[in-house]
Order: structure tokens, then C-alpha cells, then sequence
């Protein structure tokens, strides 16, 4: 299992995080990224998860809903960084020594997308038979934010359902009715 | 080492395919769009036999053939020619020029790998 | 055999729409100059082509289809068949045919009904022919007969099958003296030969070899007696000297002659009988009594059956070969040097994409590498990277060059469109193409052509009117509707230009009413109605006509053209004509820029809209401001965004000015001018029109690029809206940003 050292930060460099869905000798499991965000632990599939980098560089956009914190350079690439907790409805995440970014490569689309957490804690895996259907209320959260939920050390932790939360289309939406308020 | 077998033809999908075909069976290909084109390569490929289209712009393929028997390297090369059905007289100025050998248009690509193996082996 | 051919079929698909496009302008060409050889030519060579390569594919419904068409064309160059209107008009609906038949070709199976239509044009080829007209057998394409030319054969294979397993041909091969020349080796046949069967045994024959002092090196003289043993039929077997009959002499005897069959054979071979013999007992061919047998019968050879029916022809059609030899200078071919299509490389857009991304990074990190060699106070290093500063820019213009194709490409593909159109209607229009030489970027050409389609069907359907309409109005009976480009101040600009009845304002009030787009059209100018028509849901017409009220309206014209950061005017006069004039940004790609801070952003300015840059003067309670004696709007760059730091104490504004407006910029500071790769910021930016996109800059930081006539826009409707919700001061309900910046009354009105 790869474990991205503890809960050091992850270095700019690229780390490669590209393995998968492990093909064990039996069954198959799925992995998982944790990473904390105001607290909480929060997993999504590692699956698209492309790199983590350090926070850093990041240009904000005027006229964007708060939780757009910006964009970012990423190698002559241009990739949107959101703030998860912002996002959430939870005021902008505070840039601490461990706030990265993890840089999410999202299916049928060109760009990549950024989200700013407080810090990565491991790769886990879960047999798809241990990921329980979300809760019908109790999580704080859009319930479309949440495709399921998963044990990370003993604790029953929200596996976010990226399309939702990354969803192109609401958030364009949300920055279009932004926009004759603003500005100039 | 593989032969070098070049392709001479205005259409890239005939090149692409034609040379795919061969690919499959162990030669090596190089491709030109004219004779003018083949003509420049000519010295990097250094081709074994020619595939050589007769209507081709800029530099049709008759023309071609007529510079390539003039130079001594090449007095020997062969060339298919490629002519339609109703080319019989271009076939003739084909011959003449120093293609003996042809296939006409439309072929299927297995058609081109056995004409080439007729005259030399990958 | 398993070849991925996908990838070609793809390249047979664009470059067949490219010989189809060929094909139509020239016989656009010829339908309004009269037929020309090089026009036919053309025509001709796109169709063989299709064919040609179609073939490979196994695209039988296209090759069978254009098989017909390149008939009718060689009737054509042959000056057997004139190339008059109707044929024009035959071969124009060929060409949409073959496009239809490689389009359902290349998706997968062609439908009944498309296969159908196709057979009407067919017919009509053979009739202008003067071909009997019905279906008898097809002239040429059945498979046996591809198959036969394919084979060279002269007739059809023979009947009689000989696969007798473990059966031995006999083949005598004598080499014509010119095989060398000819590029074949008779090394070659007879590796071959080993592929088709096992090779028994091969005698080498140098009889014919000269006294060395007559030797030619470059000539054969070889002659081979071969026994193979092979399961292939004579046919199979004949087929192996395709190549070499045609000048050497080649004898197959099947396994099991008779006796007079190799009587036959030694008796044309040009050795002696008896060396003959003892070659063929020698090789186990022959048994001693079997040769005794045949050279016996030759005594009795008078009333032997006729060579053919036993041997194998003498494949050669040798009276064809002599008749070429009699003519040595046959004619030129018709075709000259001004045929000639231009050289290209097709490349998948995607690469270039990334050479021109890369080419930006590489722009960058030449500042960055210049600025520091600067810092080391090393000439020589400085003036190296000089030297490579050029080079970079050179490769920057080269690479930023590969994408701009001329719009012309565009225009050509409306003689089409108004030539049908036209004679649907009935009316008469010539279609005028101006500026073709204009160039823009490949991905903004790629997207106005359905925006433009729809203005020029537009045009011909409600502006032009038709032949009486326009004598009793005494114009020309003839309508003229003109594409113009041309470049403007960093953008291009495209006009479709008609000499119609230009836009009824009655009727679009009338029906701005219905829609209730407006209330009423008090205080609207002229400007105003006319641009409603490119509101949502707006179409004059009662009738939706089946040619330009397709459900794409004036609106997505107008849409797609705002995707590509453009604009879209239109202006009218009333039994003149109306114009329509698009204007697009050159390059989404690369900009000179004017860099600029404000609010701790860093912003890129397109450096052609920059006028001059003026120290901000005392900021009053309005964004207008005095310059030399005209009144000049400006935008707070800082009040994009609620800017954390403090306002500087002297900020500097940009005059910019485009399309005749004028606007200033207010910044904190100006940076200076670069020159920079656009970057799409991303989709989730989409609604922030007035950002053009991104520039990387130097120290991995990212600038907005500024889209001015968005920004400037935008700044309108806001005060449009204000003016709006405040009736006394008499705004109006529509889109108030086409009346542009220049109005000074508007800007006193504006609190």
C-alpha cells in the first residue's frame, strides 16, 4: 500500500500517485485518498487524483464565487484551484504549512481542477462491499456531495462524490449570477 | 535489414494504407506525394522498389520514372506503377519510361503485397 | 491478414472532403467560364483519387458509384462528352453523392435509400453517355472483372482445376534481355516461386549467355527449367510472372502432361531438342521413356491440337507491346505545370496546439533566462541570449503562422450554397468574395462557417428579392451578395453584404411587440430594431421557409460569434441592402500585450486597442473624464474586485479604442508590453466574458487577459440597467450596448 509519508507535506515535486485500482491476488479493492479539511477527514478516489502539490501560487480571479480561490501555473498549464471548505459553505480554508493542493483529473474534460485541503493523510483501501450509502441527513453536507461513506482508522469518513462538487456546470452557473452584480 | 519499398501517390490514404499493408509483412516504407517529392527523397530512403502513382501533380509519375532510370542507382530499381483500368495507353508510356510492372486501381491491399513480393522479398 | 487501418480511413475521409471541394469549384468554375481542360482534369483527378483509394478500403459503394462518374469524365477529356450545364449539374449532384457515400462509408454501412438515389444519377451518367440506359450488367466493376484486371490476365482462369496435391509443374522460364533493366530479378521470381509451393528442382540455363566480349552485364540471358510443387491452380501459378512475362518467355506445363504437351513444350523452347531432354530427365521432369514418347509424337506433330488449348498461352499480348514500341513519342500528357495543388502537410490540430503552447513556455523562459543574464553583467552571455531572442521569436511568428489559413477556403464553399439557393428560388444572385487572402486562426475559421452559412442563406431567402421585385424597383435584375474580409485594429472583420430590400422596421417593431421584446418603439433608433433581430426567438418571417428558418436563428448567429470574443452589428437601408458585419478576434492564440498591475492583479491589455497611456486625472464623481477636449469614459480596474490594498496615490489610464469607441482603463501601474500565449482560463470561467483568457508570465504567476469591447460592454449594461430602473430618464428596453461608447449625452444622463 502507498502511503504518502504520514502527514508530512508533500513536496512540489511530482508525486506520483498514478497507481490504481490494486488487482489483488483475490478480490478487488478500491483506493482511497484521505485528506483533512477543517477537521474533518474526507476521502475521494484516488482514481483521478493526478498529483499533490504545495499551495502556492495562486492568482485569484476577481468576480468568482468565494470558493474559486484562483487559478495556478501548473507547467505552462492553467488549472482552477477551489476551496473544498468554501465549497461547502464553511468559510475559506486557512493557508497553514500543510494546505496543498490536489490536482484532480476530471473524466471528458481537457482541464484539470485543483482543490485546496488542509493536508493528505494516506492512500486507503476499501473493499467496494465496506463503502455504506450516505447518511440521509446527519453529515453537514449536500447530500449530493457525498457518494458514500468509508472506514478510515475506525472512523466512518465522507467519500465525495467529485462530479457534484467539482460540477463544471454549477459552478458556472453560480459565477454567471455573479457576474452584472460585480465589478465594474 | 528490411526493404525499403517507397510509395509514390497525391493520396494520403493510399499511402497510409498501402503502407501499413507492406508494414504488416516485414518491408520498410517511405512515402512521397509527387515525383518531385520522391525525387528528393530518394537519397535518404534508398529505396529497393517503387510504388509510383501515374497521375500525380506537380510531377506525374511517368516523368518520374524517366528521371529515375536516368539515374545510374536506380537503372535497376523496379517500379510498380499504379494506372486505372482504363490507363491502358499510360500503361504503354509506363513501360516505355521503365516500369514494367503495375497494378491497377482499385486494389485491395493484400493485391499490393503480393505484387511486391513478385519482384523482391521483405 | 490484421492492419489497423482506422487511422487511414480517417485520412481517406478529410482527404476526399478536400478532392470534393476541388471538384466543386471547378466545376463551379466551368458553369460560369465555360469548360477548360485543366478544370476537367481536376474533376477527373478528384474522382479517380476517391476511387483509387477507396478501393483500398474495400469501400465497394463508393468505387462502384465513382467508378461511373470517372467513366462519364473520361468522355469528358476524351471530348467525346460535352461539359455543358445540365452535365455540370449532374456531376455538382455526383459530388454530393460521393461525399454522402464516403461519409456512410466511413461510419459504417450505407443506407438503402441513399444507394438508391444514387442509381437515378448512374442512370443519367449512362444516358448522357448514350449508353444503353437500363441496368444491364455493369460496365466493368463486377468483382470477377476487377479481379481479372487486377490479375493482368487475359482471360478468364481456367476452368480446370489442377490441385492435385504432390504434383509437380513444370515451368520454363526464358529471360527477356532486358529484365535487369526492368528492375526485376530473376533471383526475386524465383523466390517467390518458393513461396507458393516447394521448389524441386531448378536448372539454370546459360546457353544464351554471348562470348564474354559481347557480354552485357546489364543484360539476362538466363533461362531457368523449374519443377514446383505447389496445391495453386495454373491461374495462381501464371500469376507469379506477372511481371516478367510481358518480356520474357514463360512455359508452364501442368503435373501430368501428356506426352504431346511436352512436345509441344521443347519443341518452342529455343535449346537444342536433346539438351532439352536430358535437362528434363535429369530433373526428374521426364522419365527417359516418357521423352522418347514425346519427341516421338513430334514426328506425328502435324495435326496436333492448337497450342493453346494444351499449353499455357504466351501470356505476353505481344501485338499490344509492338504497337507501343512502333509509337515513340507518344503524346504530352495534358496536363502543365499550373495544375499544380499546393504542398501540405495534414496535422492533427491537437499538435499543434501543444507546439504552440509550447513555443508560449518557451517565450517565457527566454525573459526570464534574458533577465538575469542581465543581472551577470556578462556581454558575452548577454549577447547570446540576444541572438537566441531572436530565434525564439522567429520560431514563435513560424509556429503562431502554421495555424492562420485564409479565409478564403471559407468563402469558396458559398458559390455553392448561393448557386443552389438561387436557382431554387428563382432569383438571380452573383456572389461577390473580397479580402480572401485574410488571415485568421484555423479554430476561429472552423467555427463561423454555420454562422455565416445562416447569414448568407439569410440573404438570399429575405434580402434579395427576386427578378420582378427588383426591375420594378429599377435595380439590376441581378442581386449581388458580397463576403468582404479585412483586418481592423487587431480584429478581423467579416461582412455579408446584400443589395436586397433591406430590414422592414415596421415589421421587426411589429413583431418585437408580439414578442414582448419591447413596449413600445418610442426613442428606438433604427440601430436599436435592427439589432433585435438577433434577440432569442426573433424571426421576421410569418413563414419559417425551409431555407433559413431552420431553428437556428439569428440569435446563435449571434451567439457562436460572442463564444469566439466577437461581435456582431448589423445596419440596413431600406431598399438598398443590409450589411451584417462580424468582427472576430485574429488569433486565439498569441498576443503583443500591454501589461498592467491594479489591486495586486496583474493584467494583459491586447497591445493594438492600446491609443496612449495619460496620468489619471482628479478622480471626480463620475467615470468620464476630459481628453483634449472630447469626453472619454473610463473603468476602474480595481472595481472588478473589492481590492484588499490600499489605492495608490496616482493611477494611470490606458486609452484604449476599437471598432470607433474610445474607453480609458484605469490601472495602479503600468509593467510595460510582452508578448504572450493565450490560455483558455477554463469553463468554469465561461461567464467572465471580459477576461480573454490567461497569460502565463514569467515567474510562474498567471495574468488576465482583458477583453475589452466584453469589459466596455459590460460597463454599458450596467448603466443601461440603472438607466432602466429609472424611467424618467428615458432608457431604453433594448440592448443598449449597440449604441457604443461614443454618445456624450448618454454619459451625462449616467449618475
Amino acid at each position: 500500500m502507498l502511503v504518502l509519508s504520514g502527514a508530512a507535506p508533500v513536496a512540489n515535486e511530482e508525486t506520483n500517485v498514478a497507481a490504481q485500482t490494486v488487482t489483488g491476488t483475490e478480490t478487488t479493492v478500491l483506493q482511497y485518498l484521505a485528506f483533512s479539511l477543517a477537521g474533518e477527514v474526507y476521502a475521494i478516489p484516488l482514481l483521478g487524483v493526478k498529483e499533490i502539490i504545495e499551495y502556492g501560487g495562486v492568482t485569484p480571479i476577481p468576480t468568482m464565487p468565494d470558493f474559486v480561490r484562483g487559478v495556478i501555473n501548473l507547467r505552462g498549464l492553467v488549472v482552477p484551484v477551489l476551496d473544498l471548505s468554501a465549497r461547502f459553505g464553511e468559510g475559506r480554508t486557512q493557508i497553514g504549512e500543510r494546505t496543498c493542493i490536489i490536482i484532480i483529473e476530471q473524466e471528458g474534460r481537457d482541464q484539470d481542477m485543483g482543490v485546496v485541503v488542509d493536508g493528505v493523510n494516506a492512500v486507503i483501501d476499501v473493499a467496494p462491499e465496506d463503502i455504506e450509502p450516505p447518511p440521509s441527513f446527519g453529515a453537514h453536507l449536500r447530500v449530493d456531495f457525498i457518494q458514500g461513506m468509508c472506514k478510515y482508522q475506525d472512523r466512518f469518513v465522507v467519500v465525495l462524490g467529485l462530479a457534484k462538487v467539482l460540477s463544471v456546470d454549477e459552478i458556472t452557473q453560480i459565477a454567471d449570477s455573479l457576474q452584472e452584480r460585480d465589478g465594474p | 535489414m528490411a526493404k525499403t519499398i517507397m510509395i509514390i501517390d497525391d493520396s494520403a490514404s493510399l499511402r497510409q494504407v498501402v503502407g501499413i499493408a507492406l508494414k504488416s509483412v516485414g518491408y520498410n516504407v517511405v512515402q512521397a506525394e509527387n515525383g518531385r517529392d520522391a525525387l528528393e527523397k530518394l537519397a535518404n530512403a534508398a529505396p529497393k522498389l517503387i510504388i509510383c502513382d501515374v497521375n500525380m501533380p506537380i510531377m506525374d509519375g511517368i516523368a518520374f520514372v524517366k528521371e529515375l532510370k536516368s539515374l545510374p542507382e536506380y537503372k535497376f530499381t523496379p517500379v510498380i506503377m499504379l494506372t486505372t483500368e482504363a490507363g491502358e495507353e499510360k500503361r504503354m508510356e509506363g513501360q516505355m519510361a521503365g516500369a514494367k510492372a503495375w497494378l491497377i486501381k482499385p486494389f485491395r491491399p493484400e493485391v499490393a503485397i503480393k505484387a511486391v513480393q513478385k519482384l523482391i522479398l521483405p | 491478414m490484421s492492419m489497423d487501418l482506422s487511422d487511414a480511413l480517417e485520412s481517406y475521409g478529410i482527404e476526399s472532403h478536400g478532392l470534393l471541394d476541388q471538384m466543386e469549384a471547378a466545376l463551379l468554375a466551368m458553369e460560369a467560364n465555360g469548360p477548360d481542360s485543366e478544370s476537367i482534369n481536376a474533376v477527373f483527378r478528384a474522382a479517380h483519387t476517391i476511387k483509387g483509394s477507396g478501393g483500398l478500403f474495400g469501400l465497394d459503394d463508393v468505387v462502384h458509384f465513382t467508378h461511373d462518374a470517372e467513366t462519364s469524365l473520361d468522355a469528358v477529356r476524351d471530348g467525346r462528352l460535352a461539359m455543358d450545364g445540365p452535365l455540370i449539374e449532374l456531376f455538382l449532384k455526383c459530388r454530393d453523392h460521393m461525399g454522402a457515400l464516403v461519409d456512410a462509408s466511413l461510419v459504417g454501412s450505407v443506407p438503402p435509400g441513399l444507394l438508391k438515389s444514387g442509381e437515378s444519377l448512374q442512370e443519367r451518367l449512362r444516358t448522357s453517355l448514350g449508353q444503353p440506359s437500363s441496368s444491364q450488367a455493369d460496365p466493368g466493376v463486377s468483382e470477377e472483372e476487377i479481379e481479372r484486371l487486377l490479375l493482368g490476365v487475359g482471360q478468364p482462369p481456367t476452368s480446370q482445376d489442377n490441385r492435385a496435391a504432390g504434383e509437380a509443374w513444370h515451368i520454363s522460364l526464358r529471360c527477356g534481355t532486358d529484365l535487369f533493366r526492368d528492375g526485376m530479378d530473376p533471383l526475386g521470381i524465383l523466390r517467390y516461386l518458393g513461396t507458393l509451393g516447394e521448389l524441386l528442382h531448378v536448372t539454370t540455363l546459360a546457353d544464351a549467355l554471348p562470348a564474354l566480349a559481347e557480354l552485357d552485364a546489364e543484360s539476362c540471358h538466363l533461362g531457368f527449367e523449374i519443377d514446383l510443387k505447389s496445391a495453386l491452380n495454373q491461374a495462381e501459378i501464371e500469376d507469379a510472372f506477372e511481371f516478367v512475362r510481358a518480356f520474357s518467355l514463360v512455359r508452364i506445363l501442368p503435373p501430368r502432361s501428356k506426352p504431346e504437351q511436352w512436345a509441344e513444350l521443347i519443341r518452342a523452347l529455343p535449346e537444342e531438342d536433346d539438351r532439352l531432354g536430358e535437362i528434363l530427365i535429369k530433373s526428374g521432369a521426364l522419365t527417359r521413356a516418357d521423352l522418347a514418347a514425346a519427341l516421338g509424337t513430334q514426328v506425328a506433330a502435324g495435326d496436333i491440337r492448337p497450342l493453346g488449348d494444351i499449353l499455357v498461352e504466351q501470356l505476353a499480348p505481344r501485338e499490344v507491346v509492338a504497337k507501343a514500341l512502333e509509337k515513340p513519342e507518344l503524346e504530352k500528357p495534358a496536363r502543365d505545370n499550373k495544375v499544380q495543388t499546393e504542398r501540405h502537410v495534414r496535422v492533427e490540430a491537437g499538435k499543434l496546439d501543444r507546439l504552440i503552447n509550447l513555443v508560449g513556455e518557451l517565450v517565457i523562459s527566454h525573459t526570464v533566462t534574458s533577465l538575469r543574464a542581465e543581472g551577470v553583467a556578462d556581454t558575452g552571455l548577454i549577447e547570446a541570449v540576444k541572438t537566441a531572442g531572436r530565434f525564439v521569436e522567429e520560431v514563435r511568428d513560424a509556429a503562431l503562422a502554421l495555424r492562420m489559413v485564409p479565409i478564403g477556403g471559407t468563402f469558396v464553399r458559398f458559390q455553392r450554397v448561393v448557386r443552389d439557393l438561387s436557382h431554387e428560388l428563382g432569383k438571380r444572385i452573383e456572389l461577390v468574395t473580397g479580402g480572401s487572402e485574410t488571415e485568421l486562426d484555423k479554430s476561429v475559421v472552423d467555427r463561423i462557417g454555420d454562422p455565416l452559412t445562416h447569414l448568407v442563406r439569410n440573404a438570399i431567402d429575405h434580402g434579395i428579392e427576386s427578378v420582378d421585385e427588383r426591375l420594378a424597383a429599377g435595380k439590376p435584375a441581378q442581386g449581388t451578395l458580397r463576403l468582404d474580409a479585412y483586418h481592423e485594429s487587431g480584429s478581423i472583420v467579416v461582412e455579408v453584404i446584400d443589395d436586397g430590400r433591406g430590414l422592414n422596421r415596421d415589421r421587426i417593431v411589429a413583431k418585437a411587440l408580439v414578442r414582448g421584446l419591447i413596449e413600445s418603439d418610442e426613442g428606438l433608433t433604427d440601430q436599436d430594431v435592427y439589432a433585435m433581430i438577433f434577440e432569442p426567438g426573433f424571426s421576421t418571417m410569418e413563414q419559417v421557409s425551409n431555407i433559413s428558418g431552420r431553428g437556428v436563428g439569428m440569435d446563435v448567429v449571434k451567439r457562436t460569434i460572442e463564444d469566439l470574443r466577437g461581435t456582431v452589428e448589423v445596419s440596413s437601408r431600406p431598399g438598398a441592402g443590409t450589411t451584417v458585419r462580424l468582427r472576430l478576434p485574429l488569433t486565439l492564440a498569441i498576443i503583443d500585450g500591454f501589461l498592467v498591475a491594479a489591486g495586486g492583479l496583474r493584467f494583459v491589455i491586447p497591445m493594438d486597442l492600446v491609443e496612449e497611456c495619460v496620468e489619471m486625472p482628479e478622480p471626480g464623481r463620475r467615470n468620464y473624464t476630459d481628453l483634449r477636449g472630447s469626453v472619454l469614459p473610463y473603468i476602474r480596474l480595481r472595481d472588478l474586485f473589492s481590492a484588499g490594498s490600499a489605492e495608490p496615490e496616482r493611477q494611470v489610464m490606458v486609452v484604449v479604442g476599437y471598432a470607433g469607441k474610445r474607453a480609458g482603463l484605469v490601472v495602479d501601474r503600468l509593467l510595460g508590453e510582452l508578448q504572450t500565449v493565450i490560455k483558455p482560463l477554463g469553463d468554469i470561467f465561461a461567464p467572465l466574458k471580459w477576461v480573454g483568457g490567461c497569460a502565463v508570465l514569467d515567474i510562474g504567476e498567471v495574468g488576465l487577459v482583458l477583453d475589452v469591447p466584453a469589459l466596455v460592454a459590460k460597463a454599458e449594461r450596467r448603466e443601461g440597467a440603472a438607466l432602466r430602473s429609472q424611467p424618467w430618464r428615458g432608457g431604453i428596453a433594448s440592448n443598449s450596448a449597440n449604441r457604443g461608447l461614443t454618445s456624450e449625452q448618454k454619459n451625462v444622463y449616467i449618475s
